[in-house]
């Protein structure tokens, strides 16, 4: 219990753990050392005292009978005197009592004598001073005839329960003519003087014949105490409690006449063992101290030892957050603590370093080590946070001051950089890209701007402190440098680009928006073929709205708000359902369903259009199986210009049909003819892959594009999709006619199978079937469909389809 | 402790009885173990010998080295003692004895009037400054008187016929004890007794 306070203590005192683990073993140790030795030491105290008690009993039984021998001596010599004075002895010789009597109270008192008598030769009391009683007469006659023969020795009598001590003498005169006996009550005084020779205590125990036991004197102080003694007798030696008080007790019989005496020699136990308590009260001290010494020694040994660890521990969770800069304390320590803040500060360096690798990676654009897009956007984040601040310290120093200067980000993006990497190669391409990133950069003259490339033929430039006009001056000056060509091994490429201005605080408020309207910018000025376009709300007052349509898509992708329609493909000639084409829904909590029109150009052109590719190709894959019940049904998926550019689409989609476990040739992959165009080389090497994987591939909205067929024979298609714009003029426009017709023979001849989209009544199907065009989609047929609503259209029209085909092949029969 | 003397008689006539005849007596002492007794004082009493009685002409007890000299001295009555002292040291000589109760105090040489034990009895004499010192003189009332010899033996010459007390003293009966005493006849034949002393001391 004890400890364990003990050890909260030290808990609190030495901030727990460790340092109060090591306290508290070390204080433990030595209170058990301590009192191992206290224990010893209090044993042997009692032994010892016990052992003193002993001996300084029997010594005090020998000064008790030598005490008594030396009263008995001086009353012995008193009556001596008195028997040897002439004129006692010629009182004595006279025969005249009274004169005797008065002879023996004078003498007696000049000793201290009570009784004193003179007995003739024959013992016969002549004269008595005390009073006579019978007992006493009987008594001196014993006590005379006794000492007589003895000759030198006393004995104690008692007189009406009162000790006596009783010396005889004879009288001469000059022959023994009678006895001078003395007696001398045994009482207080003697008991002090016993107490104050030995020290011990002593009680004076007298019983006469039938009578009770009683103190006669003791040196006891307490009355409690000597009741306590008559009550329990003390027949024996031995220890005995008194009053709360130990003592030992040796009992000295005494020869009495007329009763019984015992003397009773005690030893308080505690006062013998003072002395040893005082030395266990300074060992106790003692202890204490050490105790206390050991404690403060081990806390300030533990915290030599903890301080430090908590120090490591503290740097560790440092780290741990990224701090690096601190270096640890005590790596100049020579112990285990110092080696091991050693190794901390060492892992410290390293990870320091190796994370200032990563973060060079994750922020740099490997080919021109400019700073990348993420690292351009945080940049540009500090630059406004700066910049904000500034303002703010501004407004509060003084109206004026206020305006400050904003922050202005340019947006550049090189102008058929496509055609120089189709033409002269990526090695070539990238070597450009070095070289604009090389002008860029020298063009950049003020310190702070930062050049960084987004990425492809992307490079954007920060202009801290900058606003509107210092930003045309820069863009003014890139497109001067631009002026003049570049060469490249003996190739003369000609640079230009659009650049997008945008500007903090006038055009956004934040980092993100900065950049997408520095880029719509950009993009304006593309389009407008002019050098560099400032940002304005006009030109793209759909930004904002686009930004949080974006968001929304991302949400619609992670909340499952998108839905898979399917629209069924059927064969022109058998009327049977040989397909169907995958198309997104947006399923809005708010808006209800969005079509595809309204956000799918947008997620072209933000990319997210990827993201959209894989979930429509997941969620047909996922339900490839149910769609088989009725027939086999090839599901075609609409790839974008970005996937085709993604060179991992391949890997993404075999990964997709491996989870959901259906197969590539159930798979129509449809690219538009102009996202062929936009980057022919790179959509031929994808979809080359594609098709060695086992897609089927399919040339989407044919007819809309500038493709050639000298190209279109290189690309390893299977199918055409003649776009609905043709097929819908097919009635009305005889021009559209010829076009489909045309088309369709000329994709048969290079053995491509022709789908046509858009097919809205009875007739024009009649009409392309009877132009031998494969398959077919259209209202006529059916909208686009949720998959349960698809998998019940499909059993409807394989019945009905087969009653007709049942038919037909009856007519044949009966024909 | 209690004492008493007892005699023992053992009397027989020797020689011839003669009245108004002068006899001798044999009287042997002896002490309570059947020893022969020294040193005892022997002496008849009787009416006649008391008239017969007469002092002595002189007497002395010196002291000599803090001693009595003669330490037993007997006299008839009326006999006046001179106490030369012959030490260089004075010497209070005294005597509570109820024979005779004197005391010569402090003295040196020898005191002008001697002593005179006027009374039978035996006194004994002890001197204040030395206690060891102690003598007796026992004072008869008889002209016959004597001591025994080492023998335990005395004669007493020249004893008319008659009844006697024979009394036998020591010094070693007890303190104030009184002499043996005990009847005998003396003829003029001569007469012999034989006393046994119970003595105190020993």
């Amino acid at each position: 219990m004890l400890f364990q306070r003990l050890n909260r203590a030290l808990v609190r005192f030495g901030g727990g753990g460790l340092a109060a683990r090591i306290v508290a073993l070390s204080l433990l140790l030595l209170l058990l050392v301590q009192a191992a030795g206290f224990g010893v030491v209090r044993s042997n105290i009692d032994r010892n005292a016990r052992a003193q008690l002993a001996n300084e009993l029997r010594v005090g039984e020998r000064v008790w009978q030598r005490l008594l021998d030396t009263q008995a001596q001086r009353l012995r010599q008193g009556a001596a005197l008195l028997s040897a004075d002439f004129g006692f002895r010629a009182a004595a010789s006279s025969g005249d009592t009274a004169t005797i009597s008065s002879a023996l109270e004078n003498h007696g008192a000049r000793i201290g004598a009570t009784v004193a008598a003179l007995l003739d030769t024959n013992f016969e009391p002549r004269a008595v001073h005390a009073g006579t009683t019978q007992a006493l007469t009987s008594v001196l006659r014993d006590m005379a005839t006794s000492l007589a023969r003895e000759n030198g020795g006393n004995r104690v009598a008692l007189i009406d329960g009162q000790p006596h001590q009783f010396v005889a003498v004879p009288l001469r005169a000059p022959q023994t003519i009678g006895w001078v006996v003395m007696g001398f009550p045994l009482g207080q005084t003697l008991v002090d003087d016993m107490h104050a020779l030995s020290g011990l205590q002593v009680a004076l125990l007298s019983k006469s014949s039938g009578a009770r036991e009683h103190i006669t004197a003791t040196t006891l102080r307490s009355a409690i105490a000597s009741t306590e003694l008559l009550r329990q007798g003390a027949a024996t030696d031995g220890s005995m409690l008194l009053d709360g008080d130990e003592l030992f007790v040796h009992t000295v019989p005494q020869d009495a006449a007329g009763g019984n005496l015992r003397t009773l020699l005690m030893r308080s136990v505690a006062e013998v063992a003072a002395p040893f308590r005082q030395v266990q009260v300074v060992l106790a001290a003692i202890t204490l101290l050490g105790v206390l010494l050991f404690a403060l020694g081990s806390a300030w040994m533990a915290r030599r030892v903890t301080t430090p660890l908590r120090a490591l521990v503290g740097a560790s969770y440092r780290l741990g957050s990224g701090d690096y800069s601190q270096a640890l304390e005590g790596t100049q320590r020579s112990d285990e603590i110092g080696e091991l803040a050693r190794a901390f500060d060492h892992m410290r360096v390293s990870i320091a370093a190796q994370e200032a690798e990563m973060r060079h990676l994750a922020f740099t654009d490997p080919l021109t080590n400019m700073p990348n897009r993420a690292r351009f956007r945080e940049v540009v984040r500090a630059a406004i946070a700066t910049a904000e601040r500034t303002r703010t310290e501004g407004a509060g120093a003084g109206a004026g001051a206020g305006a400050g200067a904003g922050v202005a980000v340019l947006m550049l993006d090189l102008d058929r950089f496509k055609h120089v990497n189709d033409v002269l190669g990526y090695a070539m391409g990238d070597r450009l890209l070095c070289s604009v990133a090389q002008r860029l950069t020298t063009q950049v003259v003020r310190h702070g701007d930062v050049v960084a490339r987004l990425g492809g033929d992307e490079f954007a430039l920060l202009l801290p402190e900058a606003d509107v006009a210092t930003a045309r001056a820069l863009a003014q000056r890139i497109a001067d440098s631009f002026e003049h060509a570049l060469t490249l091994d003996d190739q003369t490429v000609d640079l230009s680009a659009g650049v997008g201005i945008a500007c903090w605080p006038d055009h956004a408020d934040n980092a993100d928006d900065l950049l997408v309207r520095a880029e719509v910018a950009m993009y304006a000025a593309k389009q407008r073929h002019e050098p560099s376009v400032v940002y304005d709300l006009a030109m793209d007052s759909s930004s904002a709205l686009n930004l949080s349509l974006l968001s929304e898509l991302r949400r619609a992708v992670d909340d499952g708000e998108l839905r898979l329609y399917l629209q069924p493909k059927i064969a022109l000639h058998s009327r049977r359902l040989v397909g169907a084409e995958g198309l997104v829904r947006w399923q809005h909590p708010q808006r209800g369903l969005v079509q595809p029109m309204d956000f799918i150009p947008f997620a072209e052109q933000t990319g997210f259009v990827r993201q959209l590719t894989l979930w429509i190709f997941e969620e047909a894959a996922r339900q490839w199986h149910h769609l088989q019940a009725h027939g086999p049904v090839q599901i075609s998926i609409n790839l974008s210009t970005r996937d085709l550019i993604d060179l991992e689409l391949p890997q993404k989609l075999n990964a997709i049909l491996r989870r959901h476990g259906a197969p590539e040739s159930g798979f129509c992959l449809e690219i538009t003819e102009s996202a062929i165009m936009d980057d022919p080389a790179r959509a031929e090497a994808t979809l080359n892959t594609l098709r060695t994987c086992g897609f089927k591939l399919s040339i989407d909205d044919f007819g809309t594009g500038y493709s050639s067929l000298a190209y279109l024979r290189k690309l390893p298609v299977d199918e055409l999709k003649i776009d609905r714009s043709f097929v819908l003029g097919l009635q009305s426009n005889p021009d559209d006619a010829k076009i489909v017709r045309s088309t369709i023979d000329l994709a048969h001849n290079l053995g491509l199978s022709v789908v046509a989209e858009g097919i809205e009544n009875e007739a024009v199907f009649a009409q392309l079937a009877a132009l031998h065009c494969d398959e077919g989609q259209g209202y006529h047929m059916s909208r686009p469909l949720p998959l349960a609503d698809f998998v019940g259209w499909a059993a409807r029209w394989n019945a009905s389809h087969m009653q007709i085909e049942q038919a037909a092949v009856e007519e044949a029969a009966l024909a | 402790m209690n004492f008493a003397t007892s005699l023992a008689l053992c009397a027989t006539a020797f020689g011839l009885w003669a009245p108004a005849q002068a006899a001798n007596v044999q009287v042997h002492v002896l002490d309570a173990s059947g020893k022969p007794l020294s040193d005892a004082v022997v002496f008849l009493e009787s009416k006649d010998a008391k008239a017969a009685v007469k002092p002595a002409r002189e007497a002395a007890i010196a002291q000599v080295g803090k001693e009595f000299t003669p330490r037993v001295t007997v006299v008839p009555v009326g006999t006046a003692v001179d106490f030369p002292n012959r030490d260089k040291v004075r010497h209070h000589v005294y005597s509570f004895s109820p024979a005779k109760n004197f005391e010569l105090k402090l003295y040196a040489g020898t005191p002008a009037t001697p002593v005179v034990f006027d009374r039978a009895g035996v006194a004994v004499l002890g001197c204040n400054i030395h206690d060891n010192m102690i003598a007796w003189v026992v004072v008869v009332d008889t002209p016959y008187y004597g001591r025994s010899a080492a023998d335990g033996h005395v004669q007493l010459s020249g004893v008319p016929e008659g009844s006697y007390r024979l009394r036998v003293w020591h010094t070693d009966l007890a303190s104030g004890a009184a002499p043996s005493d005990q009847p005998i006849d003396i003829v003029a034949t001569g007469s012999a007794a034989s006393v046994r002393l119970r003595e105190s001391k020993k």
